[in-house]
């Protein structure tokens, strides 16, 4: 293998990666203030890159691509928001503390089964806003770069969010003691609301930003939700350092396996990836999730 | 004031609490006692909305507060300071602070005047964070943040566990100042030496119920009756 | 007095018993299932024959999917796979290489259970929605992988294999392969109609209800699990295996991720852990959309999923359960069963012991254990001796619940020694030493709602090696014979703890662990328990570790006391030398935290 490759592999599995850090992210911020994993986010991203093709024209300019942009965090903001009520309505009553799963999982199969009631099978082919960049001399997609800026600016931006807002530091605070939090009196419900919320700002971004680069189709979904809670776990259920690493991780390795064995044993790594960890190390590198109990 | 009757609660199917009756006057400190597993803690988590009551009412001034939950509680002007002097740990102690008030941060510099003449450690210790705290002086936080929020009647759940012996007298002198300010404080204690006389009535609560109510504290604490209780001679 | 006589008789193996029956819903399920194949298939309709057909495989996946969800409590999204691997393994041996399709069959189903035993690998490591993740990705992967091996197994193309023996109608529409698909609904809705009063069953719905108190009982949890997988792989796989002469073709389209998906929905649609609800889910989420809405047949997975979703916020035990809980709440006539202290207390029981032995059974040398900077245990001793009565106290975060937990199994020591009936246990997993004769209660009584109470009495003996002689349920009382049609979760609180100690009672064991029996006991309910314990010591020579914060029970029941306090042992001694020690008095009611 040359350098050449070696380069594109990591920078296409970096690109990769960061978009799995963001699911990462968007896990997190939901996890911390409630416990529940969103089975929807894989078909959240993709509906996000779906509103991207409606959107973008062919050849777009940068203030068509930002009110773009405006207006589908806009739109899954509501939609998540939605979901998030439907999801911790039932927890208040009921006795299966488990009904997320079932909900979360509905909403992907619904969301999933509109793209395909729109489109068919088939992905969805958005256009680029910049020009392809030369990597050692190999054309690769500017969105890879815009992908992984984003991660980063997500990261901060979360971590100002937590560090410097009522809201966030509220819904940091729940994170740490639940049962503190609701004896100073916060709202907990609203605010674990507010973190679908936020979720659903991040794989908004996250989808229209890497459109060019994500598989769009109906059934890309639950590959993207499963690879995004792959590089969770390895870093750590919880920590968005652990899903920047784990996102790194995860989307070099497969995008090697693809390289290497063809595209089509992609998942079958991240399978594997996501066994070894649960069974060796389920706590991830910088996290303090309990997967085990026997 | 808070004034409990006949109220019974427990965890899932397990009876813990069986006809409480209990009040907690304005202006004063009530003390409940108990040895281990009495029931204490499971008493004032009923009270403050973690737990719902299987029969009995709860008022607050009045207004029945029956199995709200905790945040309407605290609308409601009642709060409840968790054992084991849980603070924020990844938070700073301002932050902490900061969270008592729930966003009205006008008002947050002029109440915390009041704790910093009381607890000046925590000025010092502004940015610090929690879990750089020793317990006693997380036990000073987690009272500061209840105090800012200016609560009529006020629990607190053990104070003095996990305290070094000598902070505990400023603690529970801090407790006494606050009643005085016209507050209802309801304190739970297991430690009778301490406790006793910073009290202005007690109560005991053995095996879920209560044994002795509306005690004067100055009498009990001379002749061991309450060892007695706790021990069931 | 003739039901007493019955059970006296009973091996307490499979015996036939009347309280064996099997329910309605079980023989209407079957009904049901019959009628919706054979109706058409004697009218010669071969389109609803043929749709009921495949219905009927699916309900038994689902059927399957139903046991691992709600008696084995697992989270898995892989009975699609399984039944794919089935079907191409028995469509490439038939269809491609022209093997007799018994064989194939039998290959089929052999290649289902392989894949089940891969699931039940991480099922013993992870657990919840981890476990239904890593599901979830094998269920993704096998179409992929089915494409990408296209030399073995037909990729994208499929196969096609006909089976003209099973295929050939016999009468009207009825063929060999539908007399099949129904024979094998009817056995897997027996068999789960039997399952939970059997030994097996009993010990799934417990290791999913609690893998502690499971270990308590003797059970290996990983064991039940990784069983349950095999059993839930085999019915898929037959289901799968009959699928090929079915459809006639096997691509990989049909394996895709919806599919598993669409059992689970099934399942928590129609009501999990009832009989019916996989019947009821399968037909209304295949149905529905693929016959009665064909023209809008693409609108399928829609339909999955807002049904699922419409269903878990309104009816959130499933339609088939919410409807039981409907019925049963108009019967009004609830047989009011309690559990009495006075059978238990009878005095023809055994031998009566006396003196309290010198053979120590419990003995722990020099225990130490942390969890970071929080110390547990920091070297504390304890010594229980033989057919006594020790009482173990202390406040919160004394040690007492560490200590309860070492000796049990359920805390390994970082140093230090454990050793039951003279034996070094401390490398020792809890189940093994429960089957040395070790016996415990928690905190709150693990009484599991889902068995009758004699089911819950029955698994004290279940989880040892079996006893000789006879069983002394039977000898309880003529209350016995309601405890099979009675599940506990009409008892009270008191009830449930006095259950939970008959349970241990009727078991074999000789050590007994109490943690805290007498939180939320009323003052008489304390009484009667503490004479319980005399009852056990002196009668049954039983010898008890009991931990509580009841000082007046413990000062009156005990023979010997340990005071434990930051991890350590701060006295130990009879109750009346250690109750005027001012440093023990202190310790309770004054006198200084570290």
């Amino acid at each position: 293998m040359s350098i050449d490759e070696l380069a594109l592999i990591l920078v296409r599995g970096l690109g990769q990666g960061a978009i799995y850090a963001l699911i990462g992210m968007s896990f997190n911020v939901v996890v911390n203030s409630s416990g529940i994993l969103n089975f929807a986010n894989g078909a959240l991203l993709i509906l996000a890159g779906v509103l991207a093709y409606v959107l973008l024209p062919g050849s777009p300019d940068w203030l068509v691509w930002t009110l773009a942009a405006a207006g589908i965090a806009a739109c899954l903001l509501f939609f998540v928001s939605l979901q998030g009520i439907v999801t911790l309505f039932p927890l208040k009553s009921s006795v299966e503390q488990h009904s997320w799963l079932v909900t979360t999982m509905a909403v992907s199969v619904i969301l999933s089964a509109f793209i395909h009631l729109y489109g068919g099978s088939l992905a969805f082919r958005v256009p680029a806003i910049l020009q392809p960049v030369s990597v050692f001399g190999l054309s690769t997609p500017a969105a890879y770069f815009l992908v992984i800026a984003l991660a980063v600016f997500w990261f901060f931006v979360i971590r100002w969010f937590y560090q410097k807002t009522f809201t966030g530091l509220a819904m940091s605070a729940i994170a740490q003691d639940l049962d503190a939090a609701k004896a100073a009196g916060i709202s907990v419900k609203k605010i674990q609301l507010s973190a679908f919320g936020i979720s659903g700002l991040v794989l908004a971004t996250t989808g229209f930003v890497g459109a060019p680069v994500i598989n769009i189709s109906a059934d890309a979904g639950i590959g993207y939700l499963l690879s995004g809670f792959t590089a969770l776990v390895i870093g750590g259920l919880g920590s968005n350092v652990g899903a920047l690493a784990g996102g790194a991780l995860v989307g070099v390795l497969s995008m090697f396996a693809a390289y290497r064995f063809g595209g089509i044993y992609q998942d079958t790594v991240t399978m594997g990836l996501l066994i070894a960890v649960l069974m060796f190390r389920p706590e991830g590198i910088f996290g303090l999730a309990a997967a085990r109990k026997v | 004031m808070l004034e409990v009757k006949g109220l019974e609660a427990g965890y899932g199917r397990v009876p813990i609490l069986r006809k409480i009756n209990l009040v907690a006057p304005k202006g004063e400190v009530t003390l409940v006692l108990g040895p281990n597993g009495a029931g204490k803690s499971t008493l004032l988590r009923t009270l403050a909305g973690f737990n719902r009551p299987t029969a009995g009412s709860v008022a607050a001034n009045g207004q029945d507060i029956t199995g709200l939950a905790p945040e309407k509680m605290v609308d409601k002007g009642l709060r409840l300071v968790l054992d084991g002097h849980r603070v924020f740990p990844r938070l700073t102690v301002w932050e902490n602070i900061r969270l008592g008030i729930r966003g009205n941060e006008a008002e947050l510099e002029t109440r915390l005047k009041d704790v910093y003449d009381v607890f000046p450690v925590l000025r010092q210790k502004l940015d610090h964070s929690a879990s750089s705290l020793s317990g006693g002086q997380q036990q000073m936080l987690a009272l500061a943040q209840a105090f800012v929020a200016r609560p009529d009647i006020l629990l607190v759940d053990e104070p003095s566990l996990g305290i070094a012996e000598m902070l505990i007298p400023t603690i529970l002198d801090f407790l006494k100042r606050w009643a005085s300010l016209g507050t209802a404080v309801l304190l739970v204690e297991q430690r009778i030496d301490i406790a006793l006389k910073y009290a202005d009535s007690v109560n005991v609560l053995r095996g879920g119920e209560i044994v002795l109510s509306g005690g004067d504290a100055a009498a009990l604490s001379k002749d061991g009756a309450i060892e007695r209780l706790y021990l069931g001679d | 007095m003739s039901q007493d006589l019955i059970l006296a008789n009973a091996s307490g193996r499979q015996a036939v018993s009347p309280h064996r029956r099997i329910p309605m819903s079980a023989w209407l399920g079957i009904l049901v299932t019959a009628a919706s194949v054979f109706v058409p298939g004697a009218l010669g309709n071969q389109y609803w024959t043929y749709t009921f057909t495949l219905v009927t495989l699916y309900v038994v996946v689902a059927i399957m999917q139903n046991i691992l969800i709600s008696e084995a409590g697992q989270m898995s999204f892989g009975q699609g796979a399984v039944f794919g691997i089935a079907a191409v393994t028995a469509a490439v041996l038939t269809g491609l290489h022209g093997q007799p399709f018994w064989l194939s069959a039998i290959a089929g189903v052999g290649a289902g259970l392989v894949l089940g035993a891969l699931f039940a690998a991480p099922a013993l490591r992870v657990q919840g929605y981890y476990l239904g993740f890593v599901t979830l990705s094998a269920a993704l992967v096998f179409p992929q992988l089915l494409i990408a091996l296209d030399n073995i197994t037909g990729g994208v193309n499929g196969v096609p294999a006909y089976v003209m023996s099973l295929a050939t109608p016999i009468y009207g529409s009825i063929t060999p392969l539908s007399i099949l698909t129904v024979v094998a609904a009817a056995l897997a809705l027996l068999f789960h109609a039997v399952l939970p009063r059997t030994p097996l069953g009993r010990k799934m719905i417990i290791v999913s209800n609690s893998p502690e108190a499971a270990q308590a009982l003797g059970i290996h949890p990983g064991m039940i699990r990784s069983t349950a997988f095999l059993i839930a792989a085999l019915g898929t796989a037959v289901a799968g295996v009959l699928y090929v002469p079915l459809v006639g073709f096997v691509g990989p389209t049909a394996f895709r991720v919806d599919f598993s998906i669409f059992f689970f929905f099934a399942v928590i649609v129609g009501g999990q852990g009832k009989l019916l609800g996989p019947i009821m889910g399968i037909w209304l989420l295949y149905l529905v959309p693929n016959v009665f809405l064909a023209d809008f047949s693409h609108y399928r997975l829609l339909i999955y999923g807002v049904v699922a979703l419409f269903v878990m916020l309104v009816f959130p035990d499933g339609v088939v359960g919410s409807l039981a809980k409907w019925i049963a709440s108009r019967r009004s006539n609830v047989e009011k069963v309690t559990i009495s202290l006075h059978d238990a207390l009878r005095d023809d029981d055994t031998r009566p012991v006396e003196t309290i032995g010198q053979r120590p059974l419990i003995e722990v040398r020099n225990a130490r254990k942390s969890f970071g900077n929080a110390v547990a245990l920091s070297g504390a001793s304890l010594t229980v001796k033989e057919g006594s009565i020790h009482g173990l106290v202390g406040s919160n975060g004394s040690g007492k619940t560490s200590m309860l937990n070492t000796i049990s199994g359920f805390m390994p020591l970082d140093s230090g020694k454990v050793e039951l009936f003279g034996r070094d246990v401390t490398r020792l997993a809890p189940w093994r030493r429960t089957r040395l004769g070790l016996g415990r209660t928690f905190q709150t009584p693990r009484i599991f709602d889902r068995l009758s109470i004699w089911g819950n009495v029955q698994i004290g003996r279940e989880g040892y090696k079996s006893a000789p002689g006879g069983n002394e349920i039977d000898k309880l009382d003529s209350q016995a014979a309601k405890w099979h049609r009675q599940d506990p979760s009409l008892l009270p609180h008191g009830q449930r703890r006095l259950l939970e100690i008959l349970r241990v009672m009727q078991s074999d064991a000789q050590l007994i662990l109490l943690d805290e029996p007498a939180g939320g006991l009323s003052p008489e309910e304390r009484a009667d328990l503490a004479r319980l314990l005399v009852h056990f010591r002196d009668r049954l020579g039983k010898t008890i570790l009991l931990v509580e914060h009841d000082l007046s029970m413990v000062w009156n029941v005990a023979d010997e006391i340990t005071v434990m306090e930051t991890g350590v042992i701060a006295a130990t001694g009879r109750p009346h030398e250690i109750k005027s020690d001012p440093k023990v008095r202190a310790l309770f009611t004054g006198g200084g935290d570290a």
